[in-house]
C-alpha cells in the first residue's frame, strides 16, 4: 500500500529537506511507495491543504524546524492531528535547533537587536502587522505533542533521512543507536591528558589523530553516532550537532563531566579556555537543556 | 552578548516573601570525609540550619553536572557539594575534577542567567564535623539573599 506523507516547515533553515533532495536518484528507491500530500518546501501547498486532510490520515508526518512563532504551533499541532505517526526531524525539531541559542534572552532584547540594533539596520522598526507573533521562548517540540521518532542531526545526513523512512514504509521500528561520533570515527586515540584548548584555526592538526587527543574540543564523545564522524574525518572537530545519545538528559553537563576528568589544567586555564559554555557546548539543543528549560518556567510563571 | 541576562529571580517575591523563605539545600557529600562529617556534626550535636537534604556518593568525582542541574531545575534553591581536601581523595584526584567541573558549572550558570553562587563546593574532612555545619550555615545564608529558586518550587 502506498503511504501517505507530510514534510511541514516551522521556523527552520530548510536544510532537512535540502539534505532529503541530496539523495538525488536513490530518492527513486522511496519515493514509489510514498504518495505525498504536504510538502510546501518542493510544491506551493497551503495551510489549508492541510486543514482540509482529515485527521488521522497521513501515516508519517515530517515536523522540520521549532516553534519561533505562533503559526509553528498551530502548524505543529496540525501535524499531531492529521499524522498517524509524528517524527521529529532534524535537531531543531528534536531539540530546538540553533535558534534555541536565544532562549538565554528575553523576547524584547532579541526583537530589538535583530529589528533595530543590528549594524546594518537604519530607520529599524519591529515588525508587528500581518505577523503571527512571536513565541516568548522555544520550546522543545517533543514538549509540546508526542512525537513517535526522533530523527536528530543537523540536518541528519541524506542516508539517515533515507534509512528512517525505508524503515517507517516497510513498518519496522526506527530506534536511535547508544553510540557516540567517537564509536564511528577512524582516528587513533590515547589516554586523554589535555594541557591546552586550540581554537580550530589554531596549531596544526595530525590527521591520524584524535583531535580531543591533540586539544580541539571535539564533541564526539558526547553526541549521537548517526552522522558517520563526518566532520572529524576531515579533521574538523565535531560540534554536537546531531545531540546527544538518548540516555544523556543534557549534552553540556555531560561535556563539563568529561571535560574536568580529562583536562590536565587548572580550573581557572578551564574556565578561560570556554568563554562561551553555552555556544560552545549545546549547539543545537539549548532550548533541550536543564538551565533553558528553568528560564522557560521562569518565563511563563511572570507572565501568569 | 546583547545586554546583560539578568534574571532577578522573583524579586518581587523576594520582598513579601523573605522574612519566611527556608531554602531548600542540595548536598552531595562524599561518603569517605564529608557524610563522615556531617555525622560528626550531627552526633555531637552542632547547631546546624535543617533546611538540608544530603545525598551520599562514592566521590565528588562521581558527581555528574547533570546530578546539580536536575537538582536546580526540580525546585532546590542551592546545590552544595562537599568533598575531602585536596591530597586527600580516596580515589587520588576525584575531587579535583570535580573542581574543574565546577568552574565550567558556575561560568554556565552564569551564562544562562542563573545566579552561580546558587551552587558552592567545599572540603570537610571526616573529622571536621565543625567546618561541614559552618558550610551548610554559610550557604543558608548565602541562599536566602538570593532567594527562591526561579523555577519554582516543585519539591
Ligand atoms: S536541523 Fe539544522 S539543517 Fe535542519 S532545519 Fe534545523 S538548522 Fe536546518
Ligand atoms: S576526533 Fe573527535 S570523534 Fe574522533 S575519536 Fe577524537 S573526540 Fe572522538
Ligand atoms: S561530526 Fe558532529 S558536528 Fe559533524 S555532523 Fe556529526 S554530529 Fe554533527
Amino acid at each position: 500500500m502506498v503511504k501517505r506523507i507530510a514534510l511541514a516547515q516551522l521556523s527552520s533553515c530548510w536544510g532537512c529537506d535540502q539534505s532529503l533532495v541530496d539523495l538525488h536518484l536513490k530518492l527513486l528507491d522511496v519515493l514509489p511507495a510514498l504518495d505525498i500530500v504536504y510538502w510546501p518546501a518542493v510544491v506551493d501547498y497551503k495551510m489549508a491543504d492541510l486543514e482540509a486532510i482529515p485527521n488521522h490520515s497521513i501515516h508519517f508526518g515530517f515536523v522540520e524546524g521549532s516553534c519561533r512563532t505562533k503559526e509553528d504551533l498551530h502548524l505543529l499541532r496540525l501535524m499531531r492531528q492529521k499524522s498517524k505517526l509524528l517524527v521529529a526531524w532534524g535537531s531543531c525539531s528534536a531539540y530546538g535547533g540553533v535558534q534555541g541559542l536565544g532562549n538565554q534572552w528575553e523576547l524584547n532584547d532579541l526583537l530589538e537587536r535583530k529589528f533595530l540594533k543590528a549594524d546594518t539596520i537604519t530607520e529599524g522598526r519591529i515588525p508587528e502587522e500581518n505577523l503571527p507573533g512571536f513565541t516568548e521562548h522555544v520550546t522543545p517540540n517533543p514538549d509540546i505533542v508526542d512525537f513517535e521518532v526522533i530523527l536528530p542531526g543537523c540536518p541528519p545526513t541524506s542516508e539517515n533521512t533515507a534509512e528512517a523512512l525505508t524503515a517507517l514504509i516497510s513498518g519496522k521500528p526506527y530506534d536511535l543507536p547508544d553510540k557516540t561520533v567517537c564509536d564511528q570515527c577512524p582516528k587513533e586515540r590515547k589516554e586523554k591528558k589535555i594541557k591546552k584548548f586550540f581554537r580550530t584555526h589554531e596549531g596544526h592538526i595530525d590527521p591520524n589523530k584524535c583531535l580531543l587527543d591533540q586539544g580541539y574540543l571535539c564533541l564526539g564523545f558526547a553526541t549521537i553516532g548517526l552522522c558517520g564522524a563526518q566532520c572529524p574525518t576531515v579533521n574538523t572537530p565535531c560540534k554536537g550537532c546531531f545531540g546527544p545519545p538518548p540516555n544523556i538528559k543534557d549534552h553540556g553537563a555531560k561535556i563539563i563531566s568529561a571535560l574536568g576528568a580529562i583536562a590536565d589544567m587548572t580550573p581557572e586555564e578551564l574556565e578561560r579556555a570556554f568563554p562561551d559554555p553555552i555556544g560552545s557546548f549545546y549547539f543545537t539543543d539549548y532550548a533541550s537543556s536543564y538551565l533553558s528549560r528553568i528560564r522557560g518556567k521562569q518565563r511563563s510563571r511572570k507572565k501568569k | 552578548m546583547i545586554t546583560p541576562k539578568t534574571t532577578a529571580p522573583g524579586k518581587a517575591v523576594r520582598k513579601d516573601k523573605k522574612s519566611t523563605f527556608e531554602p531548600r539545600i542540595m548536598a552531595f557529600c562524599c561518603n569517605w570525609c564529608s557524610y563522615a562529617g556531617a555525622d560528626l556534626a550531627g552526633t555531637s550535636r552542632m547547631q546546624m540550619p535543617p533546611n538540608v537534604r544530603i545525598i551520599r556518593v562514592n566521590c565528588t568525582g562521581r558527581i555528574d553536572i547533570s546530578f546539580i542541574l536536575d537538582a536546580l531545575y526540580q525546585g532546590a534553591d542551592g546545590v552544595l557539594v562537599s568533598g575531602c581536601h585536596p591530597g586527600d581523595c580516596h580515589y587520588t584526584s576525584g575531587n579535583l575534577k570535580m573542581k574543574s567541573r565546577f568552574a565550567l558549572l558556575k561560568r554556565l550558570l552564569e551564562e544562562a542567567g542563573l545566579e552561580p553562587e546558587r551552587v558552592h563546593l567545599q572540603w570537610a574532612s571526616a573529622a571536621e564535623g565543625e567546618v561541614f555545619a559552618e558550610g551548610i550555615t554559610n550557604m543558608v545564608e548565602r541562599i536566602k539573599k538570593l532567594g527562591p529558586n526561579p523555577v519554582g518550587r516543585r519539591i
